[in-house]
């Protein structure tokens, strides 16, 4: 049973205290430099799911905890100077609420007037939360899966994991291979939502003819998952276990096909995490593509398919990757078109930040894989039951683009964005092809 | 000492102190917390970072144009851009008082803002300057015509009314039962429309002509003023002077220079 009933004071203050030991200047600007002209919210995916879900009505628990923690004068005179924490239950759930409708999509960053990422307070709210007992409990469960390292411990994973390898081997894929130059890093979570992409992934190393190898079994559920409710030492956990793993086959560069939050976290953020570099270069293979593709080391045959892109908000605003996949994809498809809001302000499918994971259809698609029932209590249930309405209507903005597009195939590059854009584009009523770029691309490969 | 003299004479140099150390205190807290992040930025021409970095700056206003036409309008050009930033840095006299304390200040003399369309009617059709025991008059403004609506009041009301508009605002808000709203949101505003409402009433002899009240309301508007300028660091005012650069310079190297998101 989820600890969702359960609500402890002293819980509350270690969280807050925790959360307040992470303090850095970003964060302290993002805490304390807001004015409340609330412009984040005409950009945020939540905002047409209720004003309230604004960022900078999202970020303000975790300021009122700042606060409380770092400011004399809000010490001193906690009702003026916004400093609070919550007292029952019900206000714990009401914070939880606003945490869990962050996608950490970066767009309130780029609409801030001040260069605000309500995003990244966000992610730090929800530590406070899970050290407060407030945490989806099917996250909770694939973080802990993660951290312990087995991640094929469920007959379940084991077996599609080993189907997914059988098809890899016929692809002449080696497996753990010392002196490998290239590794790639598949997750758990991309075996079962987006298998196509790693069999994809396979299909353009071989053909780029790259010295390469890959783990026997996922070193992660979608590394580093604990970062979805910001708990760094567990994320740290994770992360040496990924840079050990891969000093021990030797490789220069690891490549990923998972441009969600998994390319972003190791390309950027995990070398300060960590202190030090990483020891190898972090590439997402739309880089290899691109690449090939203009140095003409690579052609691919030409489909007449009507094809559109989906930025990633993590592979595109926040990792920098924002025309290169339009430019690999301008070049496998006739009838490319890009999205309305296509740029530094792509509109955000809506699921992103852990949030399309954790709600009633995925719980129900678990159960069923697991065999199991997963057990929620009603408290948690009820706010999942509302998540799932909310993700619907935050998803609403991308669908409307993808169907004025008149895209038949919608191409991405993200675990997440795949499988909200699966539940949306059908709750939404627009039949649409959801592909990765791997799966995609590797279709057209020349034989 | 009557409160006028206090304020212009006495005040603000231990104004200026105060905020000095506010803002040392404000600014070494980010120092001392930096880190330095050990990551390989993504390679990006040096031009389009230069062209991102004006679009950094541009892109919420662009936004805020197109998509929040009533705070883009009040809140961004009545308050701030037509409002206070030219009332504060180029009425006339308040280049008077900064040049008194601070000379090199002078050097924005031309470029002052009478305080009313009838003063700057003087600048068209007065055909000798005007006597006057300060070192320059307004009369040598280089605004020329436009100070019939480049003047004081217009701009008072202005910004008054873009005060308003924020307040209305919060309290909207408020009344939603926002969280993020909080008391000090009302005190700053209070504060800033109080500055205003003396001033205004200053320049207009207001409530009385005597020079009794005239030195009482104009000295309560420089002593809110020097306030407001003590508690600056401390407040949501500190955007103008920090809060603002830091951000968008910030999100410039992290999106865009660092990420390479162009």
């Amino acid at each position: 049973m989820s600890s969702w009933e359960v609500f402890g004071y002293d819980a509350v203050k270690a969280g807050a205290r925790a959360v307040v030991g992470r303090l850095n200047p970003v964060l302290l600007h993002f805490v304390e430099n807001c004015v409340g002209c609330a412009l984040c919210e005409v950009n945020c995916p939540y905002t047409p799911a209720g004003e309230e879900y604004g960022p900078v009505e999202k970020a303000e628990p975790l300021r009122k905890i700042v606060r409380g923690q770092v400011f004399l004068s809000a010490r001193l005179l906690p009702q003026l100077f916004g400093a609070k924490l919550p007292r029952t239950a019900e206000e714990l759930d009401r914070w939880a609420e606003l945490a869990y409708r962050c996608t950490n999509c970066g767009l309130c960053y780029t609409t801030c007037p001040f260069g605000i990422h309500s995003g990244t307070m966000i992610s730090h709210l929800r530590y406070f939360l899970l050290m407060s007992g407030r945490v989806p409990t099917l996250l909770k469960m694939m973080m802990d899966l993660e951290v312990s390292g087995n991640i094929l411990s469920a007959e379940a994973f084991s077996r599609v994991w080993s189907e997914l390898a059988e098809k890899l081997k016929g692809l002449g894929v080696t497996f753990d291979r010392k002196g490998a130059k290239y590794v790639y890093l598949p997750s758990l979570a991309e075996a079962l939502i987006t298998p196509g992409a790693i069999v994809g992934t396979a299909k353009i190393l071989n053909k780029l003819g790259l010295d390469w190898t890959m783990p026997g079994k996922p070193l992660s559920v979608r590394a580093p998952i604990a970062g979805l409710v910001g708990d760094s030492e567990a994320v740290l956990e994770v992360t040496k276990r990924v840079v050990d793993y891969v000093a021990e086959v030797g490789a220069s560069t690891v490549v990923l096909s998972d441009g969600g939050y998994p390319y972003r976290f190791f390309r950027f953020d995990a070398p300060a995490l960590l202190g030090k570099p990483l020891g190898f270069e972090v590439v997402h293979i739309v880089e290899l593509l691109h690449e090939a593709l203009k140095k003409g080391g690579l052609n691919l045959k030409e489909t007449d398919r009507k094809v559109t892109w989906h930025s990633p908000c993590q592979l595109g605003r926040m990792s920098g990757f924002i025309e290169e996949p339009v430019e690999v994809l301008s070049s496998a498809s006739k009838n490319f078109v890009k999205l309305e809001s296509h740029g530094l302000f792509s509109k955000c499918c809506g699921g992103g930040n852990g949030i399309a994971c954790v709600v009633p259809p995925t719980l129900e698609m678990f159960e069923k894989l697991l065999g199991t029932r997963i057990p929620v209590s009603e408290r948690e249930k009820a706010f999942l039951d509302k998540l799932y309405k909310d993700i619907l209507v935050a998803g609403k903005a991308k669908v409307d683009e993808i169907k004025k597009s008149g895209a038949q195939i919608v191409v991405t590059a993200c675990v997440g964005c795949v499988h909200t854009l699966n539940m949306t584009t059908k709750a939404h009523g627009v039949e649409v092809e959801i592909k990765t770029l791997p799966e995609f691309i590797a279709d057209l490969l020349p034989g | 000492m009557d409160i006028l003299n206090l304020a212009i004479y006495t005040l603000p140099p231990y104004v200026v102190a105060l905020f000095a150390l506010g803002a040392a205190y404000r600014v070494s807290r980010y120092i001392f917390l930096s880190r330095r992040a050990p990551v390989k930025r993504r390679s990006r021409p040096a031009s389009k970072l230069l062209i991102g970095l004006v679009k950094t700056f541009l892109d919420p206003l662009i936004i805020g144009a197109r998509l929040r036409k009533p705070e883009f309008i009040s809140g961004l050009m009545m308050l701030h851009i037509l409002g206070v930033i030219p009332l504060i840095f180029l009425l006339g006299q308040h280049v008077a008082m900064f040049s008194y304390w601070f000379p090199p200040y002078s050097v924005l003399q031309p470029l002052s803002i009478p305080s009313s369309a009838t003063s700057s009617a003087l600048t068209l059709t007065a055909p000798v300057r005007p006597a006057s025991e300060m070192a320059w008059s307004f009369v040598g403004s280089v605004w020329g015509p436009l100070t019939i609506v480049l003047n004081g009041d217009l701009l008072a009301i202005l910004a008054m009314l873009g005060v308003a508009y924020k307040l209305g605002d919060k309290v909207w808000r408020a009344y939603k039962r926002m969280i993020h709203i909080r008391p000090g949101d009302f005190a700053a505003l209070l504060l800033l429309l109080a500055i205003l409402v003396t001033g205004f009433m200053a320049t207009h002899h207001l409530p009385s002509g005597d020079i009794v009240t005239y030195r009482l309301v104009l000295g309560t508007h420089i002593i809110l003023a020097e306030i407001l300028v003590v508690i600056l660091p401390f407040t949501k005012f500190w955007h103008f002077v920090f809060g603002y650069w830091y951000g968008k310079l910030h999100e410039w190297y992290d999106l865009k220079y660092r990420r390479g998101a162009l």
